[in-house]
């Protein structure tokens, strides 16, 4: 028979962390009452968000339909498929275009596999991460929620609860780990310009490299190495 | 492959410090794959004569005189060859080589159809340069051009392998597409203004190592990481070749050839690949339906009302008024479940898979028998009396004449006209329509040394075609115009029976005739090719009990139905409005059929006019069973994807109403259904589950006459001449008006309306000019028709297709008739 006593030994760190600080904020998610706390912490600019589909500065989609992204994602979440673009009203640049792009929330792990994956940039993570939906159907995401507005903007969805700049940054992680996560690229620009953005500036940070000016394609380190 | 020997001597060849055993002749790179080491290549095929046009397959060879790179596709082996597929040198040149092909090549792959199974993109993996040092602006063409119906060429990805340059002219015939221009400018592409409007484009999208050459079907449908497949049997002819089914979300996207040795080598033709198109209709038949009363629209109802219906107009007839038309859409193991419940439990022997349109079972299955391959063989003799193969049994079509181009058969071809061969074969004799007979008995006189005139054709030419004949014999028999019965064929197939090593492959065209005749589905027969006479004992005690007497024909049942002798008449995938040949009687017999149940996939012209009840059947990728070819090869056809709507299989349907009946058919799955018929039957004991696994893409050969025999002379005589009308001669085309075509989007627009073609030599007696159009008249009927000038067509005879979208053949043919006269009068 055990000792009566271990019962209670077992909760001395839940009594114990009842009285240190918390280290979680109070968020509300928008629903706090007049006067109560409600500090929605900022979020790093490489967070794993809910998708965006972006658009090129002329307005057109940049995603091609080429279910690399779905291909490559461990979850099985993406469903896409392409289709001709109409020539007269094209929809992407090119022959093909994304024309089903589904996303179901309910299996995303946010690896960002898809956003490395994408050929275009078309695919990225925003930092938007509320999924308050009640069925199943609001948890697959379409192109109609996914791709963003006339303004380059994410679509705001019912259950999301936006703070100031939290629409903004929604290509992080991808400015980070293009080209290929190769750190030799670093700072330098491998993407086209967004809707509402225009050419995204490159995201520092990775490693203590310099930081090219030029805005070039290749650094010269890789220059040199590729022409050897 | 070509190079078979029987290896009572092979030569030693090192291939990376290791021996192995090649056969003299054989090309380095086969001889390295058969031993287990792949050498990358673009444009060797094995099915194609090599040309050396890529250098992927460059390997380090010593002969004796120094290693030096060699390509591996160009070099027969010869003994004590060294070879080094990995050697420093090898690897620099496969580098160089990927490096050359990507210095021009776009970077389409996320948009490529191609990208995910593209030999460029794997061997440039496997072999190439990890980064490009091209910076240069690359080559550009206009992105995609539509070079047929279904076929789109993107030039800028094009390699320049001359895969499909090669297969058009060298495996189809068709030389449609070419290079042109020189250098960096070298290109693909057709002759201006004229597409490329071959039946077998669809091999070129196939073997195409880049994504050059795509299929519009397919065209974004899909990526290859989302299709599943399963390796099947090709269901719109009766070639049985061998395909893989692939799908994605439970639906068919694409289908592929398979190489099969015995049959199809790989190709398809191009209604074998996208006639998939039409199981994906929206107009497929997804419920039962039911007319309420004759005047009415059909309208939906469930399964357990039409099975109901069914029991009620079923139970208490006479076996002798009810009667089953067609069968050959079915699997093996349907028509055995279909002529179980037909001849076993409804006692009733009015069962016909063919619609008037084919061979009696005793010519197709009672004389000796040849394989493709017997037909093929080197040195042989094919006597073509029947279809053209190019329009009906295209895979078959590219064997034959692989044979006579590349393995020096001889062809003799007793057609009514010109045919997609004649431009190979030895002789050409036209013979009036109907006399096919005459003609075969020349030939067949000639060989023993008396050449005379005979239906039409010159005794010098039948003289000269008889001495060609040599080898062995096979005679590629069917029915090449529906506009002459098949009395002259029987007569035909009799005479020529009498040469010396003959036998003969069945030219029926119809889906998987061969299983509905061998599983019993045609009057008189019982499955395993046997008669009501010799089997009828033996099935009794299996089944219960089997019908009396030899039972009606389809032309036999319609004639009964019109008269008032039938009250049921079911419709197995049968179209008679549309394939029987006289449209009067099929019409006459619909409407006289008391009870016209149709049991179908898609509506047809006679389910849409005369069915009183519809059950959706499910398609050929929706079922699990076999199918046989016209060898007699039984072949795997495997379900991909589920029955569209509410739709069964057709045995399925047939043990549920026999067990509405109050009956058991005792077949509760298809290999119950298989192994049923392997037991009873004296020609499928072969046909275990073992030996189809083990017999793997090429099937298992159930061959044998079983106790069918030979078939006698029909006894007709020649028609009379009347010199002031033509013979009509109707013949099927690839693309017509068939339901499977017509609603398959890609290859509807393909069918060719009416045409008259005409020997120009009976242009002035009839007083028509070419391009006019003009009234053809039977007394059955007539039809509005362009004429065409066509020396190809014997003078005297009246050739139009059988089937052209508003325009049937079969509304002038009298099917009682051994031909039908027609008159051409200017409109
Ligand atoms: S999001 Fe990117 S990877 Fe995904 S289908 Fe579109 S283009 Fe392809
Ligand atoms: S052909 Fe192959 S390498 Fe070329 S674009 Fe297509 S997938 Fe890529
Ligand atoms: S189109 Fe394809 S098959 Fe034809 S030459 Fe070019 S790469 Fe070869
Ligand atoms: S495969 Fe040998 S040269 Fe192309």
């Amino acid at each position: 028979m055990a000792d009566p006593l271990d019962y209670l030994r077992g909760f001395a760190v839940t009594f114990k962390k009842l009285f240190e600080d918390r280290v979680t904020g109070d968020y509300r998610g928008g629903k706090a009452k007049e006067g109560a706390p409600d500090n929605k912490r900022p979020k790093p600019e490489r967070f794993h968000g809910r998708h965006v589909l972006n658009r090129y500065e002329d307005g057109m989609e940049k995603c091609i339909g080429c279910e690399l992204c779905a291909g490559v994602c461990p979850a099985k979440c993406i469903y896409v498929r392409g289709a001709d673009n109409d020539p007269d009203d094209p929809t992407s640049p090119g022959e093909r275009f994304g024309y089903v792009y589904e996303i179901n929330y309910l299996r995303c792990i946010h690896c960002d596999l898809c956003v490395e994956a994408c050929p275009t940039q078309a695919i990225t993570e925003s930092k938007l991460f509320e999924f308050s939906f009640t069925n199943r159907n609001d948890a697959i995401y379409t192109k109609n929620e996914l791709v963003v507005d006339d303004d380059g903007m994410p679509q705001k969805m019912p259950w999301e609860d936006w703070r100031e700049g939290d629409d903004q940054l929604t290509s992080g992680w991808m400015r980070a780990t293009s080209s290929a996560g190769d750190h030799r690229y670093e700072g330098s620009v491998h993407w086209a310009g967004e809707l509402g953005y225009g050419v995204r500036a490159p995201e520092v940070g990775q490693s203590a490299g310099t930081i090219s000016t030029d805005g070039g394609n290749s650094p010269a380190e890789v220059r040199s190495e590729n022409d050897g | 492959m070509t190079d078979t020997q029987d290896a009572v001597s092979t030569v030693a060849v090192t291939v990376n410090g290791a021996e192995i055993q090649a056969n003299p002749g054989e090309l380095l790179i086969d001889a390295c794959e058969r031993t287990g080491t792949y050498i990358p290549r673009f444009c060797y095929h094995p099915r194609m004569s090599p040309v050396g046009m890529c250098r992927m397959c460059l390997v380090e060879v010593d002969t004796g005189r120094g290693p030096a790179l060699q390509p591996s596709c160009m070099l027969p082996v010869t003994d004590g060859m060294t070879v080094d597929t990995e050697s420093e040198l090898t690897r620099k040149a496969q580098d160089g080589v990927l490096e050359f092909l990507l210095a021009n090549h776009p970077l389409d792959c996320p948009v490529c159809d191609k990208g995910g199974e593209c030999p460029l993109q794997d061997q440039t993996m496997a072999f190439g340069p990890g980064e490009s040092r091209f910076i240069e602006e690359k080559r550009h063409y206009e992105k995609p051009i539509a070079i047929s119906d279904t076929v789109y060429l993107d030039r800028e990805r094009c390699i320049l392998c001359d895969r499909c340059t090669r297969f058009a002219d060298e495996v189809a015939g068709d030389t449609l597409i070419h290079f042109m221009d020189r250098g960096n400018n070298t290109q693909v592409n057709t002759f201006p203004d004229e597409p490329f409007a071959s039946y077998f484009s669809g091999n070129t999208v196939q073997i195409c190592p880049v994504g050059a050459l795509t299929a519009k079907p397919y065209r974004f449908k899909a990526r290859p990481w989302d299709l599943e497949e399963n390796l099947s049997t090709a269901w719109t002819d009766s070639v049985g070749s061998r395909i893989t089914v692939q799908s994605s979300r439970n639906k068919v996207l694409r289908v592929l050839g398979v190489d099969s040795e015995s049959v199809n080598w790989g190709w398809l033709s191009d209604k074998e690949r996208f006639a998939f198109e039409a199981l994906n209709s929206v107009n497929r038949i997804t419920q039962p339906m039911a007319r309420a009363d004759s005047g009415s629209d059909l309208a939906s109802t469930g399964w357990a009302a039409a099975m109901s219906t069914i029991v009620d107009v079923l139970t208490d007839v006479d076996p002798a008024r009810i009667g089953v038309i067609g069968g050959a859409r079915l699997t093996n193991e349907a028509q055995y479940a279909w002529a179980k419940l037909a001849k076993g439990i409804l006692g009733t022997d009015n069962v016909d898979a063919q619609l008037g349109d084919g061979l009696p079972a005793a010519v197709v299955l009672g004389l000796p028998r040849a394989t493709i391959a017997d037909a093929c063989r080197p040195g042989g003799t094919i006597i073509l009396a029947g279809p053209d193969p190019k329009e009906d049994l295209g895979a078959l079509f590219l064997r034959l004449r692989h044979a006579v181009v590349n393995d020096g058969a001889t062809l003799i071809e007793l057609t009514p006209h010109r045919t997609g061969l004649s431009g190979i074969a030895a002789h050409s004799l036209h013979p009036r329509p109907g006399e096919l007979g005459d003609l075969a008995a020349a030939v067949v006189a000639a060989g023993s040394g008396t050449a005379s005139d005979a239906a039409g054709v010159a005794a010098d030419a039948i003289a000269a075609a008889a001495a060609s004949i040599s080898g062995p014999v096979t005679v590629v028999l069917g029915r090449a115009s529906l506009a002459e019965s098949s009395a002259a064929i029987v007569d035909a197939a009799t005479a020529l029976n009498g040469l010396a090593d003959v036998s003969f492959l069945s030219a029926l065209r119809r889906g998987n005739v061969h299983g509905a005749l061998d599983a019993g589905l045609a009057p008189g027969l019982l499955p395993g090719r046997t008669t009501l006479a010799d089997g009828g004992e033996a099935f009794a005690e299996a089944w219960g009990s089997v019908p009396e007497s030899t039972g009606l024909d389809t032309a036999g049942m319609l004639a009964a139905a019109a008269a008032g002798d039938i009250d049921v008449l079911v419709l197995l995938g049968a179209d008679p409005l549309s394939d029987f040949p006289e449209a009067a009687a099929a019409e006459a017999g619909l409407a006289g059929a008391a009870t016209v149940i149709a049991i179908d996939t898609l509506p047809n012209a006679s389910l849409v006019a005369h069915a009183d009840l519809v059950l959706p059947a499910a398609a050929a990728t929706e079922v699990d069973g076999t199918f046989t070819n016209l060898e007699g090869r039984v072949s795997v056809c495997e379900q991909k994807v589920t029955p569209c709507g509410t739709a069964r299989s057709d045995w399925m349907i047939a043990a549920q109403i026999a067990q509405r009946l109050g009956k058991d058919l005792g077949i509760e799955s298809p290999a119950a259904a298989r192994a049923e018929l392997a037991a009873l039957s004296a020609v499928h004991g072969d046909l275990t589950e073992a030996a189809l696994a083990a017999a793997g893409v090429e099937g298992v050969l159930c061959s044998g006459n079983g106790s069918i025999a030979e078939p006698a002379g029909s006894g007709s005589v020649d028609p009379a001449n009347d010199a002031y009308s033509l013979r009509l001669v109707a013949t099927r085309r690839m693309y017509d008006a068939g339901t499977t075509l017509s609603h398959s989007p890609s290859s509807a627009g393909l069918a060719r309306s009416i045409e008259l073609r005409l020997n120009p030599a009976d242009f002035d007696k009839l007083g028509v000019e070419a391009g006019s159009v003009v009234q053809l008249i039977s007394n059955k009927g007539e039809l509005m028709t362009p004429v065409i000038a066509d020396p190809g067509v014997p003078a005297g005879s009246a050739a139009i297709p059988a089937n052209s979208p508003g325009a049937n053949a079969n509304q002038l043919i009298d099917a009682s008739q051994p031909v039908t006269d027609v008159r051409v009068e200017r409109s």
